[in-house]
């Protein structure tokens, strides 16, 4: 589950959205620039080792390209941003060519000065982690003493600058309930936060984060929390209506209407990927099916040629084999990405999904509701214990 | 003032991409999102820092079947426009004024 209190999508958004699916242009682009971090935290799931990450050379080629290809919405994520002795080369270069850029950090090493070079380079936006406001449990989720109160310091340092900053709550078993407080403190600064229930396996499969998963039945108290159900989108951007009629009489107006994006699961590999900092394209960062590297490739025959995302884009929700016939469905986040990581099949359903589509139901007043995935279990259980049974009589009417 | 001559350059704090023949604008102080059609982004590619309204007209009507009167009309009161949301401004009001 996801909530925010931010950034909800506009008519000139819908359109670039419809619009991007269509044409398969690369909308968004998720850009880690290096795994490297400055905390530990339990739930993560990167190898911090450095194991050759692009140069800025070649980060500053593949920003061309993703240029080139219609990129527009431009993360920079980690690890940890600021640990590139590069960054401001590589911000540069993505305000030469016009991007407009997100990053996250977790903002320990955010300085008076660096929060300047943040506004100077043209960020737009900085997401920040936080994961209680009491600083014991932050702290022991990242593993660094200290690191709220340094943490928490940055956030006027960049309001300051006038950049957009977001507060993003990871919530794990150490964390359950902490996001009243950074809610609260959110509501304070008067700036948006997004809570995030998504613990993932390792990028190489392996399960250690997934310890510090919340089970669905400890998630109660935030899924019936009447504040997270209050929170309406707001605009992230308004629309210029003026400029658009006023454009409009110059020419044909751009295309409407979003069908284009119906019927998909997600986003990822038809208007967004994921770039790690080898160079390797994935479809979203939590969707680890490697579809070209951009050291050997060009980021343009990876996404408009390689297998992996044609097969990513003929996927449809009504082709699903078990979730298209769920009658739950609209209470379920089904990520593909994690139904491979977790149920090793990208059509597949997974237990996680479905136990939250199932209390998500039940909380908005849904009788006794089970997923498809359940369902079928419970009707091959009933098979199996029928068909023991019948072996059974067989058995007892058999002439000794 | 002769605003047919001045010279336009755009915002270079803005972030924006052509997609499809389309331009999108987004002003990073307020987040604006602003949208320009075929002919709009044609107009913003050629929004250079030495080109004014005049020169951007002859080009429209150029490209596209446009009368010259109509296309200096009608570009005249989108840069204007264009300006009063900050997403253009004349390179120097004192060079644009002496041409």
């Amino acid at each position: 589950m996801t909530t925010t209190v931010a950034s909800g999508p506009t008519p000139v958004m819908n359109r670039l959205i419809s619009r991007t699916v269509e044409k398969r242009r690369p909308l968004s682009v998720h850009f880690d620039l290096t795994y490297r971090c400055n905390e530990r935290c339990l739930h993560c799931y990167l190898d911090h080792d450095d194991h050759g990450e692009l140069t800025t050379a070649e980060c500053i080629a593949v920003m061309e390209d993703l240029a080139s290809a219609g990129t527009l919405f431009l993360t920079f994520s980690g690890g940890e941003i600021f640990l590139r002795p590069d960054l401001y080369e590589i911000l540069a270069a993505a305000r030469r060519l016009h991007f407009d850029v997100s990053l996250k950090t977790n903002a320990l090493l955010v300085t008076t000065e660096r929060a300047a070079r943040l506004r100077e380079f043209g960020v737009r936006r900085v997401q920040i982690s936080v994961y209680s406001d009491v600083p014991q449990v932050h702290d022991a989720i990242t593993k660094v003493s200290g690191s709220l109160q340094r943490t928490l310091a940055a956030i006027p340092l960049l309001l300051e600058q006038g950049l957009q900053v977001k507060l993003a709550c990871p919530l794990m078993q150490e964390n359950l309930l902490a996001y009243r407080g950074v809610m609260a403190l959110a509501e304070k600064l008067g700036i948006p936060y997004v809570l995030d229930l998504t613990i993932t396996p390792m990028m190489d499969g392996s399960g250690g984060p997934l310890a510090h998963r919340a089970s669905v039945s400890s998630l109660l108290p935030v899924l019936q929390d009447p504040r997270l159900h209050a929170c309406k989108p707001q605009p992230s951007a308004r629309v210029n209506r003026v400029v658009e009629s006023s454009l409009a009489s110059l020419g044909s107006a751009v295309s409407s209407g979003n069908s284009a994006y119906e019927d998909l699961p997600c986003s990822a590999g038809h208007n967004s990927c994921y770039i790690s900092p080898y160079g390797d394209v994935f479809p979203c960062v939590q969707l680890p099916q490697a579809a070209g590297n951009l050291r050997r490739e060009r980021f343009s025959d990876i996404w408009y040629h390689a297998p992996q995302l044609e097969r990513l884009r003929g996927i449809r929700e009504s082709h699903l084999p078990v979730c298209s016939r769920c009658q739950i469905r609209s209470y379920c986040e089904r990520c593909p990405g994690l139904a491979l990581m977790e149920g090793g099949d990208l059509l597949g359903a997974y237990e996680r999904a479905c136990e939250l589509a199932e209390q998500k139901a039940r909380l908005a007043g849904v009788l006794d509701p089970v997923s498809s995935l359940h369902k079928e279990s419970r009707a091959a259980s009933l098979r199996e214990n029928s068909g023991n049974e019948i072996a059974s009589l067989v058995t007892d009417t058999s002439p000794n | 003032m002769n605003t047919a001559s001045v010279l336009w350059q755009k915002n270079p704090a803005l972030a924006w991409r052509e997609i499809d023949n389309a331009t999108v604008i987004i002003s990073p102080n307020d987040s604006v999102m602003h949208e320009l059609n075929d002919t709009g982004s044609f107009l913003w590619k050629n929004i250079d820092g030495y080109k004014s309204a005049a020169d951007l007209a002859a080009l429209l009507a150029e490209n596209y079947e446009v009368a010259p009167d109509i296309a200096l009309a009608d570009i005249q009161s989108l840069l204007e426009e264009m300006s009063s949301r900050k997403l253009i401004a004349p390179v120097q009001a004192a060079v644009g004024e002496s041409r």
